[in-house]
């Protein structure tokens, strides 16, 4: 009897084997036909015209599947924020009347460096690596 | 284990679910004679399941748009990670399928299962293989190729014939005078809304017939294989020193369902394309008609009977009456006896039908 179910136990061991391999056959291509692209929204560097930004001004702009934002402050230095509110993940508005940035969902407010000045984000927006050369500037 | 058993007990003292799986499963008792071809219906079932998951994984990328409709398949095909297999799957899978479904009929059909009191698993069974067809149709257009464009003109263009209606109809069924982005709406919502849900609904009718009435037992092998139902009162067909359905049956059905998968996957890794004419690889043109265009194997004797008649109102109405005819079979073939070789008239008509459709369809194929 015992070296039946060690038989029995043997076999349920052999089969379940055999269905977790291929269980694993038909998950793998269907996790990797779901999963995010590595590449999608990937648009490598952004080449915007230095003109396109007048002082006090701000440009939206797609870089790395993400929302990011160009500002030129008044003065005329430039800043590469990410546009996502720390707080939870929506996207800021420029107000240039005031110079600063909202974020409309719960009132955060930051300044033109991405600083937070009011409202619940817990830490400045993501500076972004940029170069101005040739009369572009260029993120990322 | 434990904990599996543990979750089992849980369950069990709440709903008394090792009542139901011992009720359903291993009492329900099948004739001892039962053969594979038994099988086919759980096969069928297993295919139609594997259609619904990848149809559902194809709906993530695929856009119902005339104008995005072929490039979101091509990208399908060429940049999702294993969109080739998902896709592969679905198209190859819809032909594999109305090759199970019709291998399941002629079983019903040659053991003699359709007959009384099986009449309503047959008239649904029936149905299910016209919605599958139907299915199998409004699928065709969605690539959006030159192909699914041209057979979807057709396809619909048959419905003409019909007296008085036919050219509304056509239309109708269109939604504009010609195959167009309005034809691409509807048949998608046909093709993953109306007929998945119809066809849904109709396998539980179908299943719940075989449950109420009992599985019939194979005409074979016996000395009397003549049906013995009296029509008196509701009985349930039993088969007392039968085989339960667990374990016993349910290893032939898995056994079934791998040289199911085994066929499957023979074509879609070896002979992918086996279904697809060059035309499938060249976007709509509406107006540019491709030479020699076809439908699918199993519409090609409805094409070619539609082709052989001049007036395409008496091919059309030969195979309604053809169709008709199957739907209602067990209303007409109302004898007792069950085993083919003892049913002279039935062998020479079913053969002769069988032959007849072969015949037409490689006549079609070849024309």
């Amino acid at each position: 009897m015992e070296k039946m179910n060690s038989r029995r136990t043997f076999l349920g061991v052999c089969l379940g084997s055999l269905g977790i391999i291929a269980a694993a056959m038909v998950s793998w291509p269907i996790f990797r036909y779901l999963a995010p692209r590595s590449n999608s929204g990937s648009a490598g560097k952004v080449v915007i015209p230095v003109t396109d930004i007048r002082e006090g001004d701000a440009r939206f702009i797609e870089y790395a599947g993400s929302a990011a934002v160009l500002v030129r402050k008044r003065g005329g230095d430039l800043v590469a924020l990410s546009a996502v509110c720390t707080h939870l993940g929506c996207i800021v508005q420029w107000e240039s009347d005031k110079q600063d940035f909202l974020c409309p969902c719960h009132g955060g407010h930051y300044s033109a460096d991405g600083i937070v000045t009011a409202g619940p984000p817990p830490k400045p927006l993501d500076k972004l690596p940029f170069t101005v050369t040739g009369g572009n500037i260029i993120v990322g | 284990m434990a904990v599996i058993k543990k979750v089992v007990d849980w369950i069990d003292v709440r709903i008394g679910i090792r009542e139901v799986a011992e009720k359903e499963l291993t009492e329900y008792i099948l004739p001892r004679t039962i053969n594979a071809w038994y099988s086919m219906g759980s096969v069928l079932l297993f295919a139609f399941v594997l259609q619904v998951v990848s149809g559902m994984l194809l709906l993530i990328y695929y856009v119902p748009d005339a104008d995005k409709a072929f490039k979101s398949v091509t990208a399908i095909m060429n940049d999702v990670p294993y969109g080739w297999l998902i896709r592969m799957c679905h198209a190859v899978g819809s032909n594999m399928m109305v090759l199970a479904l019709l291998l399941h009929m002629l079983s019903v059909l040659f053991m003699g299962s359709y007959k009384k009191p099986r009449e309503l698993n047959w008239v649904t069974g029936f149905t299910l293989l016209a919605l599958v067809q139907a299915i199998s149709l409004t699928g065709y257009l969605l690539p959006w190729s030159q192909l699914s464009f041209w057979a979807t003109t057709v396809a619909t263009n048959s419905a003409n014939a019909i007296p008085v209606v036919g050219p509304y109809l056509v239309e109708f069924l269109r939604g504009s005078k010609l195959v167009g982005p309005p034809t691409l709406g509807r048949f998608f919502a046909l093709h993953v809304a109306f007929i998945p849900a119809v066809i849904g609904a109709l396998i539980g009718a179908h299943l719940f017939f075989i449950k109420r009435t009992g599985i019939s037992a194979p005409p074979f092998g016996q000395k009397d294989s003549s049906n013995h139902w009296q029509g008196d009162r509701y009985r349930h067909e039993e088969h007392p020193g039968g085989i339960p359905f667990f374990p016993n049956f349910v290893l032939d059905d898995l056994r079934s369902i791998a040289i199911y998968m085994a066929c499957l996957m023979a074509v879609v890794f070896f002979d992918p394309y086996l279904f697809f004419p060059k035309d499938a690889f060249i976007p709509a043109n509406p107006f540019v008609t491709p030479a020699h265009i076809k439908p699918e194997w199993y519409f090609l004797a409805n094409y070619q009977t539609l082709k052989t008649f001049s007036n395409e109102l008496i091919g059309l109405s030969l195979q309604g009456a053809a169709m008709t005819f199957l739907a209602l079979l067990p209303f007409v073939d109302r004898g007792n006896e069950r085993h083919p070789l003892k049913r002279p008239l039935f062998m020479v008509c079913s053969l002769g039908g069988l032959l007849l459709w072969i015949g037409f369809s490689i006549w079609g194929h070849l024309s």
